[in-house]
């Protein structure tokens, strides 16, 4: 399924390369042969604070597999939590998968989703623009405190703060129905999320992920991920109800 | 049909919401000495002189309905293709045609949803993130054409400019398929959008919209659309094709 998507994105890719998503990133600093120079210095907004600003490329392997940097056993499931995903690892649910039907990704997932996001910083929150699903995130710095009772959705509620370089959102209020990643790591109620994100020079971002989820989970747990900075372009129009033609041909059980 | 889903989700989700962080106090907001906001105060400028656009805004629900809700019907110029095929989709004929009960959001709809949406200016691009479909706008303001032969798309292409005190958003490149309305109002693919903001005070807004389609209607045709500022709260999560029940009952092909 997700090698469909990867060739659709490629598609778009192309048919549209012909228009503005060649625009020229401003500020982007530039070798010689105005090639953007990724390795420079992370830039900084007039507080001092980074400027996490730009369009970001996840790298896909960690929408396949969260944890495809750790070594076997080392994701604390328990025992519950090892069934289901051993069952949708064998691939017998993955008509199940909200992304296949076009549900929203859920955080982490959205950070690996593969189609790149736009991150904005703007006074008092952050928001993220994702092409995939076209859809939006807000994560709020003006020192509101995370909700102690919310309502359960999909994209949870999101506050951060700075820790010296580093932007850390801090997020709960999750429905429990989101997987962390395609092999079927799954979620609960219970779930709360850490991201760490520190831009580490100008054209790339790491990403701590820690997992608390204690519905799923006998003890946090931590990944990390590393975007890369996409310049010159532009994110996509992702509409993923249109003409889906997926989700029937996956799956067995039914 | 869209109403019908539009007001049912939207009354469950302001229930269970409403003791949560929807109740933030919005900072930079004009007060009367008793706390509450004063949205007849005058619209508030930034350095440049120009009105700010934002805030979270809630358009008049009437236009998703009818987009031509104050004019005289026969003052709408269609072309005869254009008026049989909304008549063809009077009383809900053709409902499964349109694109938004398949939960495919589009322009201009997008605007005229019942929900809220957030308008968030940055330097060289305007923000609107749509409570409804949780989806989002860009509108770019860093001075570039729009594009010469774009890929048809759901939201179309946006640049916005000012002029005077209207921040004007030119739109081309929407796929034909989109209805300006539930009454099923078509276009065709030569739509071309042209949405003045005018904000006239600090909780009021008009958008006037023309609709410039040559080969739907035989002569732009312009509404003004109202909206009003929602202190104090915050967008919901809206995922329309989550647990969606209502397009197996909708007529049409």
């Amino acid at each position: 399924m997700i090698m469909r998507i990867i060739a659709a994105v490629a598609l778009l890719t192309g048919a549209a390369s012909a228009q503005w998503l060649t625009t020229k990133t401003p500020n982007v600093p530039r070798t010689a042969d105005g090639k953007p120079n990724l390795t420079a210095p992370a830039p900084r907004l007039a507080d001092g604070k980074p400027d996490l600003s730009g369009i970001w490329n996840p790298n896909p392997k960690y929408v396949r597999d969260i944890a495809v940097d750790l070594k076997p056993g080392e994701v604390p499931m328990q025992p519950w939590a090892e069934a289901v995903f051993k069952d949708r690892l064998a691939g017998l649910h993955s008509y199940e998968e909200p992304d296949a039907n076009c549900l929203p990704q859920g955080v982490p997932k959205l950070d690996t989703a593969p189609a790149p996001w736009k991150l904005i910083q703007v006074p008092g929150q952050v928001v993220i623009l994702y092409e995939a699903f076209t859809q939006f995130r807000q994560i709020f710095l003006d020192g509101r405190k995370l909700p102690v009772d919310p309502n359960p959705i999909w994209l949870g509620y999101s506050v951060g703060h700075w820790d010296g370089d580093t932007l850390v959102v801090e997020s709960n209020g999750f429905n429990g129905k989101a997987w962390l990643d395609q092999v079927g790591h799954p979620t609960t109620e219970k779930l709360r999320v850490t991201e760490k994100y520190r831009r580490t020079d100008f054209g790339h971002m790491q990403i701590e992920i820690t997992i608390d989820d204690p519905g799923a989970y006998t003890k946090p747990w931590t990944v990390k991920e590393g975007p890369t900075l996409l310049v010159d372009s532009e994110l996509l129009e992702f509409v993923c109800s249109e003409n889906e033609q997926d989700v029937k041909h996956m799956g067995t059980k039914k | 049909m869209l109403p019908r889903i539009i007001l049912v989700s939207a009354l469950l989700a302001a229930g269970p919401a409403s003791a949560q962080w929807f109740h933030v106090t919005t900072p930079g907001i004009p007060r009367t000495p008793d706390g509450k906001p004063n949205l007849t105060a005058p619209t508030p400028r930034g350095p440049d002189g120009k009105p700010l656009l934002n805030g979270i805004w809630q358009m008049n629900g009437k236009y998703l309905q009818n987009i031509a809700a104050d004019m005289k019907p026969e003052d709408v110029p269609y072309q005869p293709w254009a008026e049989q095929l909304f008549q063809a989709r009077q009383n809900g004929a053709l409902g499964k045609t349109d694109p938004a009960a398949r939960c495919i959001p589009g322009m201009p709809k997008l605007d005229a949803l019942p929900y809220p949406f957030k308008i968030i200016e940055t330097p060289g691009m305007v923000m609107m993130l749509f409570e409804g479909f949780t989806t989002f706008r860009q509108i770019f303001t860093d001075g570039r054409e729009l594009p010469k032969d774009p890929n048809p798309a759901w939201f179309g292409y946006s640049v916005g400019k000012w002029e005077g005190d209207d921040w004007v958003v030119n739109t081309i490149g929407i796929k034909e398929s989109t209805w300006l309305d539930n009454a099923g109002r078509p276009h065709s693919d030569a739509l071309h959008l042209i949405e003045r903001f005018q904000r006239r005070d600090f909780g009021h807004m008009d958008i006037l919209l023309t609709i410039d389609d040559p080969k739907a209607y035989t002569k732009p045709w312009t509404v003004k659309e109202d909206l009003r500022l929602i202190p104090d709260t915050e967008l919901l999560e809206y995922v329309c094709v989550e647990n969606e029940k209502d397009y197996g009952h909708l007529v049409g092909k």
